[in-house]
């Protein structure tokens, strides 16, 4: 064996479950209280690190600034100005494009807290729930709706069509803005704002939100992302990015062990042998299905073309077979 | 017995192992062992195990309750949990196949006639006694049929409900909620309670049993050969009835000589001999017959698609959270999802599985063996073959059953296909 081969081995034999959550937590440090190590990532990054953590964050979410931008008068976006909203979003892209949705299976904190309600309600024994098909199917093109709007307040902000009070409408209803915060110790946020009726309305969704948040997180895998416009922005533009999941169908036995570990419950991961290129806009890159695949060699997680992580029978029993003489 | 002649005459009745039956096993388990060289030494542990229980009827002990399957689809790692045993009734036995011929059509399935034989019969052999519960997934017709045949014979049988569609959530959802059932069926049989611990232990009992498999299948992609085919048959048969810990323990075993063999560069066939991917109706003890005329004629049974072995034992579990619900779900897509049984609607996934083991096994040709009056294999024998035809696989289709009236046609034909494979072999290697 050589050396590459070895260090493939051991990569593909990883815990995945043990790495990704220190991965996690590291990111979580990083974006949360990065900001009092002077950490500064730019206010351009493909996740939710909240900018309404003002002295915490370790960079922000590129969102923010975009509503913020959109909000202009026309006549400043369609000016020498509107450059500046094109290299934010170049930034954010290059950003993006390493990591494709990585940045919310590995990096997103609101996806992490999410995962940290999955692992207190497993510890209490409650089980998790799941949509039917019907309610999936339906539900999934929330995202859209929301991504949309996220544009089309702003921009009708800045041609005066509505009140200015609805700037950066997404951030009013995320619950980013209510619960990233508290980490750092701010609760300012869990408050309803009464100096007009648009923002009590917003502050009051916002806080459904969170409540609901918090209900949903607790009994639903990843609850949020499956409505996240973020997510449904990178999947718009992840055709060119460098960090990708790659399903060989030959190999597949549609054993359905990667859709049974999917947070986000999605099916084509199990059932799509044709497609190559298999992450969907409900995806979250979190791997975990690459981790739970016996069959060597059916899913990979790519590089820039290079394999960096890869489903083995070898790694599948150490994994999910505890126990068993190879699962220790 | 009692008739006049046995009251003047007292006849001892002979005992069962000199019986036509046990001499049915005997003769083929004397052609498995004997008719080959270098046997490897851990198999000697299968060849007495089918030996006491086939040809001497020795008793085959169990725990708790008894539960009969009928197919691969009765999740066993529930019957398990439940502190119950459960036991594969398919039967290969000639002998029972014309003793269960009264039960069903002239032309019907060989494995089906011989398990209702096999049941209907005072003496049952293997000696599992009586089962406590049949379960019977509804699959094949003549399979859901056999159910009020049993009942009528006075087992009690418990109809598992299994789609005949596996690709659609309709499919998926009704299969779930029919593994629930049957765990309630199941916790009626023993009083016993469903729990974590219980179902968790369990499914670690067959995952080490499928890792012991996976190991052995994955020495099988040696080539030359470490382990002929006839006697991986024979492990995965005895699967059927085995302690399944002392069963793993065996097959560990036999994969530690395997690992040696493979250091020492052992071959248990010569380099040329064609490599064959064995398909279709089960080779089930004693009906090893096509699988031992590939063998005996010089080729070599590298991987199979059947469900007495391959298709038993290789998919495995994945749970994300280990809670019973979850288990649950997971043993029920184990179960229905990477199926490859004929009795679907659509069968893609068979044959991707097939090409897929043709490439990886490096097979030189595939054998097809079809039970006369399984129809759902001769069903699918066209679109198997169009999948090979496109592919430039060879195959040999062989309809057949269990009697060994066909034996010397059969071995005429099977020799032939090798030797057209061994050709083929030459030919391609001639061009490289």
């Amino acid at each position: 064996m050589t050396r590459l081969e070895a260090v493939r081995a051991a990569v593909n034999n990883v815990q995945f479950n043990r790495f990704r959550f220190w991965l996690q937590l590291f990111f979580f440090a990083l974006l949360v209280y990065g900001g009092y190590l002077g950490v500064e990532l730019g206010k351009s990054l493909p996740t939710f690190a909240c900018g309404y953590n003002a002295e915490g964050r370790g960079g922000m979410c590129y969102l923010m600034p975009l509503q913020h931008q959109m909000a202009w008068s026309w006549q400043k976006l369609f000016s020498v100005a509107g450059l500046t909203v094109l290299t934010g979003f170049l930034t954010f892209y290059l950003w993006f494009i390493a990591l494709n949705k990585g940045w919310c299976g590995f990096v997103c904190p609101v996806g992490t807290i999410q995962d940290w309600m999955t692992s207190i309600r497993r510890k209490t024994g409650i089980r998790y729930s799941r949509y039917t098909w019907g309610q999936f199917k339906g539900l999934a093109l929330i995202k859209y709706v929301l991504l949309a709007l996220l544009f089309i307040i702003p921009l009708g902000i800045g041609g005066g069509w509505f009140n200015k009070d609805l700037k950066s409408p997404f951030c009013m209803i995320c619950p980013g803005r209510t619960i990233i915060p508290m980490f750092a110790g701010d609760f300012s946020y869990l408050t309803i704002d009464f100096s007009s009726k648009i923002n009590m309305i917003m502050t009051v969704l916002g806080l459904t939100v969170t409540g609901l948040f918090f209900v949903g997180a607790f009994i639903k895998k990843r609850f949020f992302c499956f409505y996240c416009p973020m997510g449904a922005f990178h999947y718009l533009l992840s055709k060119p990015a460098l960090l990708r999941l790659r399903k060989d169908g030959s190999k597949c036995t549609r054993c359905g062990d990667c859709y049974r570990v999917c947070d986000q419950e999605i099916k084509d991961i199990a059932d799509d042998v044709n497609r190559k290129e298999i992450m969907t806009d409900d995806c979250t890159l979190c791997l975990k299905c690459v981790a739970s695949c016996p069959e060597n060699g059916a899913l990979k997680a790519t590089f820039a073309g290079i394999p960096i992580f890869e489903s083995t029978e070898q790694g599948f029993i150490k994994r999910m077979h505890k126990g068993t003489p190879d699962g220790k | 017995m009692e008739n006049e002649t046995s009251k003047i005459i007292p006849i001892q009745p002979a005992p069962y192992s000199r019986s036509r039956q046990a001499g049915e096993a005997q003769t083929m388990l004397d052609h498995i062992v004997d008719d080959f060289q270098d046997n490897p030494q851990s198999m000697h542990y299968f060849y007495d195990l089918f030996r006491q229980v086939y040809c001497h009827g020795e008793e085959v002990k169990h725990e708790g309750k008894l539960v009969g399957t009928t197919c691969i689809h009765a999740p066993e790692e529930l019957i398990y949990a439940f502190g119950a045993t459960p036991m594969r009734l398919c039967n290969g036995s000639y002998h029972y196949d014309q003793k269960g011929a009264d039960f069903m059509p002239a032309k019907s399935c060989s494995l089906v006639k011989a398990t209702l034989g096999m049941l209907n019969a005072d003496k049952v052999i293997p000696k599992i006694g009586k089962p406590d519960l049949i379960v019977n997934p509804t699959t094949c017709d003549q399979k859901k049929k056999a159910s009020v045949m049993m009942e009528g014979m006075g087992y009690q049988v418990y109809d598992l409900e299994l789609p005949n569609v596996k690709e659609s959530e309709a499919a998926r959802v009704y299969w779930r909620r029919s593994v629930r059932q049957f765990a309630v069926r199941l916790r009626e049989l023993t009083g016993k309670k469903l729990t974590r611990k219980n179902l968790q232990a369990a499914m670690a009992k067959t995952s080490r049993a499928q890792v012991a498999f996976r190991t052995l299948h994955n020495f099988r992609l040696k080539s030359p050969s470490l382990i002929l085919g006839k006697d991986a048959f024979l492990v995965t048969n005895a699967y059927f009835f085995d302690d399944i810990e002392r069963w793993t323990a065996a097959v560990e075993k036999l994969n530690e000589e395997l690992a040696q063999r493979e250091q020492s560069g052992f071959k248990a066939v010569q380099s040329k001999a064609p490599r064959v991917l064995f398909t279709g109706s089960p080779p089930i003890f004693p009906n090893l017959k096509l699988p031992l005329l590939i063998e005996e004629a010089g080729g070599v049974v590298v991987t199979d698609e059947t469900c007495s072995s391959n298709r038993m034992l290789y998919d495995m579990t994945a749970v994300d959270e280990w809670m019973v619900n979850d288990m649950v779900d997971s043993l029920a897509d184990k179960y229905l999802k990477p199926c490859t049984c004929p009795i679907f609607t659509r069968n893609d996934d068979r044959i991707r599985r097939l090409l897929d083991l043709v490439k990886s096994y490096g097979v030189d040709g595939v054998v097809y063996q079809a039970f006369a009056g399984c129809q759902v294999y001769e069903m699918e024998y066209r679109s198997v073959a169009d999948a090979f035809n496109k592919a430039g696989i060879a195959m040999l289709y062989v309809e057949t059953d269990y009697s060994t009236d066909d034996k010397g046609q059969l071995s005429t034909r099977i020799e032939a296909f090798l030797e057209a494979l061994k050709n083929r072999k030459k030919h391609k290697a001639s061009i490289v």
